[in-house]
């Protein structure tokens, strides 16, 4: 019971990482971008849920598509006036840029929002139910719940739509998408703001189910990576299926190793995956 | 006389500072196909990203009879300009159907697109057949017929090709040059590189050689098959034996 209680932990858990990967993923395979701010972008995302649900008594859920066009707003210009100078060139420009991004915004974020702890707290936030002895939290349920709903969008966009179809053409082969009239600038801008759309609905998410601080950024940029490595960045589908082991071995780590270990356990897990199949691992990223 | 389709005179461009293309005069008329042939490194290629602007030249540079020179790459596609590049360059992880696809992209008129693909289908059956194959998976020849169907699927009005028989069996070649030679009946304007020199002249009107960048000799292709330097350097026919 208490595994069947662990995996169910884990598994709502994974869900919402692997939203939180799946922009990073997104950006990484696309625009060959490595983006060290995408856990900043996450957070920003939670503070606008935030105010949303405090400021103008909006359901953190109702607020999420608000939240979501706001940082494709953000992502879009970023891209668009920042970013674009360094896309698709050397791996260490890209690092040394998004860094600093994250910085910046983290360091406004806390002149902003100062370093309290916020929640989300709607009114069905202690709320759960018992299903053959296993507590499921119902704010946890209904996170896992849009993670895959997003995903599945995702995924339906990438590969069923004319612009998914130029998205994935410019990470297969910029020259050929380019001899074929797409124009990568702006692709790539709205690549960027979907990326960091669904960062802001993964950071809406982890509000309602954690605590948001103006430093969660770094911690969850870190996920993100590990998650879009394993997963790898072509199919949205196995990002989330990364964010799922990610969850389930945090949540049976911690009851086992302690809460402190969460950190190491994914990364401890990402080396033992580069071991087991180093070619795959390689490859996709 | 009309106004030729491509028009290109004292152009010359080359990658950094280092010059590539010296003085280059070519043109291509409405109907014609034109091959342009030369040896490894001559510059065939280079000409042909010039004519794209995917990289920059001085000199004249018009296609029916509008100024190249201040064009992005996209807008010259869009003008009907379109290239299948050396090494064929699909999207590999996309299916057969989704790189024909990509072809069209720029088109807004779906009854257009559908033709195409018929047209596309009905040049090349193998594509139908492995239309939900990844283009990565298919034969050498297959992925060749795959990146002229997508430059077919843009509605050309000039295809240019890049080293089509590169690597292919002498059969693969002879379809797809009988392709090329169908579709110009159809309208559609071709200018061929090649190094195979046979099988270019075999269907082209006429023809350019290139040498360390320069255009050394052009003609018919019926008199260029005659020129004994072509006939040496080219076609491997000693001459006198
Ligand atoms: N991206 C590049 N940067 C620098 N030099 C280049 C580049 N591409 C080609 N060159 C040089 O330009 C010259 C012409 O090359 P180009 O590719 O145009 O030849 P080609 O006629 O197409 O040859 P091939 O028949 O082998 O394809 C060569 O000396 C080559 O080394
Ligand atoms: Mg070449």
């Amino acid at each position: 019971m208490l595994f069947a209680q662990i995996l169910v932990n884990g598994v709502l858990l994974g869900g919402l990482y692997g939203l939180m990967a799946l922009g990073m993923a997104l950006v990484w395979g696309v625009l060959n971008i490595v983006n060290l701010a995408h856990g900043a972008l996450i957070m920003l995302g939670g503070y606008a849920v935030y105010f949303l649900f405090t400021g103008a008594g909006i359901d953190p859920f109702a607020a999420l598509p608000i939240a979501m066009a706001g940082m494709f707003c953000v992502g879009y210009l970023l891209q668009r006036f920042l970013l674009n100078l360094i896309v698709r060139s050397a791996l260490l420009n890209t690092l040394l840029i998004t860094f600093g991004l994250d910085v910046v915004l983290t360091y406004l974020a806390q002149l902003a929002f100062s370093a309290d702890f916020r929640t989300i707290n709607p009114s069905y936030a202690g709320a759960n139910f018992t299903l053959g002895g296993i507590t499921v939290p119902l704010a946890r349920l209904a996170a896992f719940a849009v993670a895959l709903l997003l995903a599945g969008l995702v995924w339906l966009l990438l590969n069923r739509t004319r612009l998914g179809r130029a998205i994935r053409a410019t990470a297969q082969n910029l020259v050929a998408a380019r001899l074929y009239g797409v124009d990568p600038r702006q692709l790539y801008a709205i690549t960027f703001g979907i990326g960091a759309a669904l960062a802001g609905a993964a950071g809406g998410l982890y509000g309602v189910v954690a605590q948001i601080t103006p430093y969660i950024g770094t911690s969850l940029t870190a996920k993100s990576f590990v998650i879009a490595i394993i997963g790898g960045l072509d199919n949205p589908l196995s990002v989330v299926l990364g964010g799922l082991v990610i969850g389930i071995a945090e949540s049976a780590g911690s009851l086992y190793l302690g809460p402190t270990f969460t950190d190491v356990i994914s990364f401890g897990l990402l080396v033992l995956i580069l071991v087991a199949r180093p070619a795959r691992s390689l490859r996709t990223a | 006389m009309s106004a030729p389709l491509l028009e290109i005179a004292g152009l010359s461009a080359g990658y950094g500072a280092v010059p590539v293309l010296r003085d280059i005069a070519l043109k291509v008329d409405v109907g014609e196909i034109v091959t342009l042939v030369g040896s490894n490194g001559a510059g065939k290629t280079t000409l042909l990203r010039a004519i794209s602007r995917t990289l920059g030249a001085r000199g004249r540079l018009a296609f029916d009879g509008r100024d190249l020179a201040p064009l992005s790459p996209e807008a010259v596609f869009a003008l009907g300009l379109v290239q299948v590049p050396e090494g064929r360059q699909l999207f590999g992880r996309m299916t057969v159907e989704e790189n024909l696809l990509m072809g069209a992209y720029r088109r807004k008129d779906a009854a257009g697109v559908a033709q195409s693909f018929e047209r596309v289908y009905r040049l090349f059956p193998v594509l139908f057949e492995r239309r939900r194959q990844k283009a990565g998976s298919l034969s050498g020849g297959e992925q060749q017929m795959c990146a002229v169907g997508r430059a077919l699927m843009a509605a050309p009005r000039l295809l240019v090709v890049d080293e089509m028989s590169l690597g292919l069996a002498p059969v693969v070649v002879d379809q797809l040059l009988g392709v090329l030679s169908d579709i110009r009946g159809e309208g559609v304007t071709v200018l061929l590189v090649e190094q195979d020199v046979f099988a270019a002249f075999s269907i082209a009107d006429r023809g350019y050689v290139m040498e360390t960048g320069r255009i050394v000799r052009e003609g018919k292709v019926s008199e260029l098959a005659q020129d004994p330097e072509v006939r040496r350097a080219y076609l491997g026919v000693a001459e006198g034996g």
